[in-house]
């Protein structure tokens, strides 16, 4: 798990542009709840000791990749974007909570991330056709592809 | 329609040329990338050159001192220096040539620096040939130069100064003051600028009006200055020296007679928001703009008042007035100036903070602006220089500072503003010296406290116990209820988040250029930066002049500063334009347009295109004829000829031609022969260089005054030698120095885009590109592009292009 690996997901110039104002540390919804890092610390630890610390920490799937970040940062940094390449990089080593695990699994077995039965549940209530079936071999083939199943150690 | 024939340079040498050719080393600038000896080698093999040689530093005295040396001992009649660009050291080589007796117009330049070894810095091999291609080009076009004469023209003892803030009276009384009669523009009703507006100044703390209000009187009763407020620069025409600049005046419906009682104010029933107050107070429709306001006379606002067109609604103004100044009857004249001069002092917009929402200005009241605080503190501002909420007008016991607002940021504008910093520390111990128990915090990102005495007045500030946070607030929370606001952030030094409740924000907001700067520009033909700055003609030695001769630039309008830098600025542009008018004369370029009546067929067409009317048909003979003292010398009309009647002095296409044939002497088809103008283009190559932005090595530039010179000829003989591509770069449309002469090129350069399609060519390999002085990036991007096009160009291509323009190689290679 080398930091290169990390860069390859996100243009890693844009970062230099950072000249530490912490708006975006300041605007982050998460920072008020818990011990998150914050944007800005995220950010800076990647810059200046590689992001393999940053991916062990189980506080970086507390990010809601709600965007206030990116939108209120004076140098228009796609934050977000480092978050998303940060947690996928998490997920391959492990770094992934147990819920964000169950969705992902229900994604990968029924093609859908929340309970059908509730779904077709609530449908019902309001008149609503059935939800469309879709094919789960299909999309079991493409996460297969893209080596989802073997990075989060799933079995299908 | 292709010329009957033109010369073809290679074939036709000057008169015996001795071309001596000095390639610099400019210490490592050169010489650490360009194999300089290698260079000075090849020029000495260069028919016509009898001497070359190296230097470290050519522009050093003793470099100067080998040329004059050399033109004598070796009875040189041309002389090549490589090295620099030569919009910077041209006239220094040009004056050493003249001291040593030669004729300063039978020197050139090749650029070996800006556009050769700073912008291939990693390919030392490609550099040198690319040098010795320059060098080349540059003794081919040596070899046909001609001596010129210059013509002086007298300069009018008078400077036109356009803006009164503080900068434009203290240029406007350094002239006055040297004997030289100023007119000074100001738009609004009373001088002062955005100096008057502020209620003390940092670091010394002095009362802002106090300092500048003897200034505006003594500009205002000044016998050499002639102030003309409520005036708009129109229209300019002319040249350095003798300009002809239209004003308009708007009427101010109060005659000179008033007394400034305010009686008439008094009893005016219209309101509203007071501009001087930044809308904090009222104001009536006849109003004087400040107590101190120069002139001292009032001014009605007719969008305001309720007489209008003509109608009288209303005459309890004129009813009150006893000394009897109203007079609605006043009309907009338009006056018309001759001045040898220009100063522009038109300072900077304050940046309007409502864009960014979080922080809810406009939204919440107790969010102010700085420019709002500065007239909430000031004795003669809408409180009483009473610190005090505007929702519920009680003094505020917190209040916070909030750096950085609309400046260091791709959203607002990227520059530093350079005076917030300050003015927030100035405005916090203001704050402390009237209410001492009151809390301030400041959230900065950065405190920039760079000039003299700003250090010890920070330290002042953090001794009063102001509190400096590191950390800009996320965002402002309004309370309800109370209108307190909350600010949510992280405290980056203590590595905490913190949450302030505070009663009052003020925002430090930056200031940027004016919203109709860009007017401006055009009339006076200025260029900007890319901040949107006017830009000068040299950040480092020439930070006061414009590229155009004889406009000067004052103050803010030229980039964010101080009012000390602005009056330090506005004395040296008053010095710059001083040298001009005391020595009453300015010599003129001699690169002007010449018919020759053998050749000329009276077609006209050079009439249709010259921007300035400089050429006329002379009934008699029924050829064009020009008017040398205007002609500025863009060379369109020479360009537009197609009977190659016309020669610009200087830059004739026999030299030209010349340039192109040793550009494309070896391997053309790996070169982009660019033909670029000397004020936006060309100068853009060289802010690619001076920022060392790389590209790849493939240009060869040739400098004319405008694109408009660059006759189509001059592209097809380009691919008739086997160029790879061609670029045609200009100012940008608008921007053009000689006023439109880019156009023509415009139109030219599509014409053969149609012609070569036509001849089944791709048009792509003949570009026009619009390139500024400040866009050095946006051209070595062109660059990059056009090496990259070139690969994909075949050989098969570069055959069937010669073989269509082979008729454009002129008789003798055709042959």
């Amino acid at each position: 798990m080398t930091v290169q690996k990390v860069w390859s997901l996100f243009d890693r110039s844009q970062l230099y542009e950072c000249y530490e104002c912490s708006k975006c540390s300041g605007s982050c919804p998460v920072t008020l709840a818990g011990d998150f890092l914050g944007p800005r610390k995220i950010l800076l630890k990647c810059l200046q000791h590689g992001s393999g610390r940053v991916i062990r920490d189980p506080l970086l799937w507390y990010c809601t990749t709600c965007q206030v970040c990116q939108d209120r940062c004076p140098q228009e940094i796609n934050i977000p974007e480092l978050l998303t390449g940060l947690r996928n990089k998490a997920a391959k080593i492990g770094n992934i909570p147990e819920r964000v695990k169950f969705t992902v699994e229900k994604i990968a077995k029924t093609g859908r991330s929340v309970l059908g039965f509730k779904v077709e549940r609530e449908r019902k209530r309001y008149n609503l056709p059935p939800v469309v079936e879709i094919s789960k071999e299909e999309i079991s083939k493409i996460l297969a592809e893209t080596g989802f199943f073997k990075d989060l150690k799933i079995d299908h | 329609m292709p010329p009957k024939h033109r010369k073809i340079a290679t074939t036709t040498p000057g008169k015996d040329p001795r071309i001596g050719v000095f390639v610099c080393h400019c210490g490592l600038n050169i010489g650490g990338t360009v194999d300089v000896d290698k260079v000075a080698e090849y020029a000495a093999s260069l028919p016509g050159v009898v001497f070359s040689a190296a230097n470290l530093y050519t522009c050093s005295q003793p470099g100067q001192e080998e040329i004059k040396k050399a033109i004598v001992e070796q009875g040189l009649n041309r002389v090549v220096v490589a090295s620099c660009s030569p919009r910077l050291h041209e006239p220094t080589f040009r004056k050493a040539c003249a001291e040593a007796g030669l004729n300063p117009y039978l020197f050139e330049m090749a650029n070996i620096r800006e556009h050769c070894s700073w912008v291939h810095l990693h390919d030392p091999e490609a550099a040198t040939m690319k040098a010795m291609d320059l060098v080349g080009m540059a003794v081919a076009r040596a070899r046909l130069l001609e001596p010129q004469k210059e013509i002086t023209v007298p300069v009018t003892k008078s400077a036109l100064v356009i803006g009164g803030g503080v900068a434009g009276i203290q240029a406007s009384l350094d002239l006055a003051d040297s004997g030289f009669k100023v007119y000074l523009v100001e738009r609004s009703a009373s001088i002062g600028g955005h100096m008057a507006q502020i209620d003390k100044t940092f670091p010394t703390m002095d009362c802002s009006i106090c300092i500048l209000a003897p200034k505006m009187a003594e500009a205002g009763r000044h016998p050499n200055i002639e102030l003309l407020t409520m005036s708009e620069v129109e229209h300019v025409d002319g040249y350095v020296g003798n300009f002809t600049v239209k004003v308009r005046k708007r009427p101010r419906f109060v005659s000179d007679e008033c007394t400034a009682c305010g009686d008439c104010t008094h009893d005016c029933p219209q309101i509203a928001p007071d501009e001087f107050n930044a809308g904090l107070s009222t104001r009536k429709a006849i109003y004087i703009p400040f107590a101190q306001a120069v002139p001292s006379t009032y001014v009605i606002d007719l969008d305001l008042c309720l007489n209008k067109e003509g109608i009288m609604a209303c005459d309890k103004c004129l009813q009150a007035c006893k000394a009897r100044c109203i007079q609605f009857s006043q009309k907009e004249e338009t006056l018309q100036l001759q001045v040898g001069t220009i100063i522009v002092a038109t300072g900077v917009d304050v940046y309007d903070p409502t864009s960014l929402t979080e922080y809810g200005y406009r939204r919440f009241p107790n969010v102010i602006t700085s420019l709002e605080f500065e007239r909430l503190i000031n004795a003669g501002g809408p409180s009483q220089g009473n610190l005090i909420r505007p929702y519920d007008q009680t003094v505020p016991k917190k209040v916070a500072f909030l750096q950085c607002i609309g400046s260091r940021s791709t959203r607002s504008n990227k520059y530093c503003s350079n005076i917030c910093c300050m003015n927030t520390i100035k405005d916090s111990l203001l704050i402390k010296e009237h209410w001492p128990e009151t809390e301030i915090k400041v959230f900065y990102i950065d405190i920039r406290a760079f000039g003299k005495g700003f250090e010890d007045l920070y330290r002042r500030s953090r001794r009063e116990g102001v509190e400096f946070i590191r950390g800009i607030p996320g965002e402002i929370i309004e309370d309800p209820e109370t209108r307190d606001l909350i600010l949510i952030g992280e405290n980056m030094l203590l590595g905490e988040w913190y949450k302030y409740q505070v009663d009052m924000v003020i925002l430090s907001v930056g200031i940027e250029p004016r919203h109709d700067s860009r007017r401006l520009q055009q009339i006076l033909n200025l260029s900007t930066g890319q901040d949107g700055f006017y830009l000068e003609a040299h950040p480092k030695l020439r930070p006061v002049d414009t590229a155009s001769s004889g406009i000067f630039l004052a103050g803010c309008a030229e980039g964010p500063k101080d009012v000390k830098d602005s009056v330090t600025q506005a004395s040296a542009a008053a010095a710059r334009a001083g040298i001009l008018m005391s020595r009453g004369e300015v010599t003129i370029e001699a690169i002007t347009a010449r018919v020759d009546p053998e050749i000329c067929t009276g077609c006209g067409m050079c009439i249709k295109v010259c921007p300035y009317h400089s050429i006329y048909k002379d009934e008699e003979t029924g050829v064009a004829r020009v008017v040398e003292a205007s002609c500025a010398g863009c060379g369109t009309c020479a360009a537009e000829c197609q009977f190659g009647a016309i020669k610009m002095l200087h830059f004739s296409d026999e030299q030209i031609y010349a340039q192109i044939d040793s550009a494309t002497d070896n391997e053309p088809e790996k070169k982009i022969v660019s033909f670029c103008c000397n004020w936006c283009s060309y100068a853009g190559a060289d802010f690619a260089g001076v920022s060392r932005i790389q590209y790849p090595p493939s240009a060869r530039i040739i400098r004319t005054m405008c694109s408009g010179r660059v006759s189509p000829g001059f592209v097809r003989y380009a691919f008739a030698r086997g160029a790879g591509a061609v670029l045609v770069s200009g100012c940008h449309p608008a921007d053009c120095h000689y006023i439109n002469a880019n156009m023509q090129t415009e139109k030219r350069i599509r014409r053969i885009h149609k012609e070569m399609r036509r001849n089944g060519l791709n048009p792509e390999r003949l570009q026009l590109a619009w390139v500024s002085a400040a866009e050095g990036q946006r051209f070595a991007s062109i660059m990059e592009k056009m090496a990259d096009f070139l690969k994909r160009v075949s050989p098969e291509e570069i055959r069937k292009t010669k073989e269509v323009y082979r008729k454009y190689l002129g008789e003798e290679a055709a042959q």
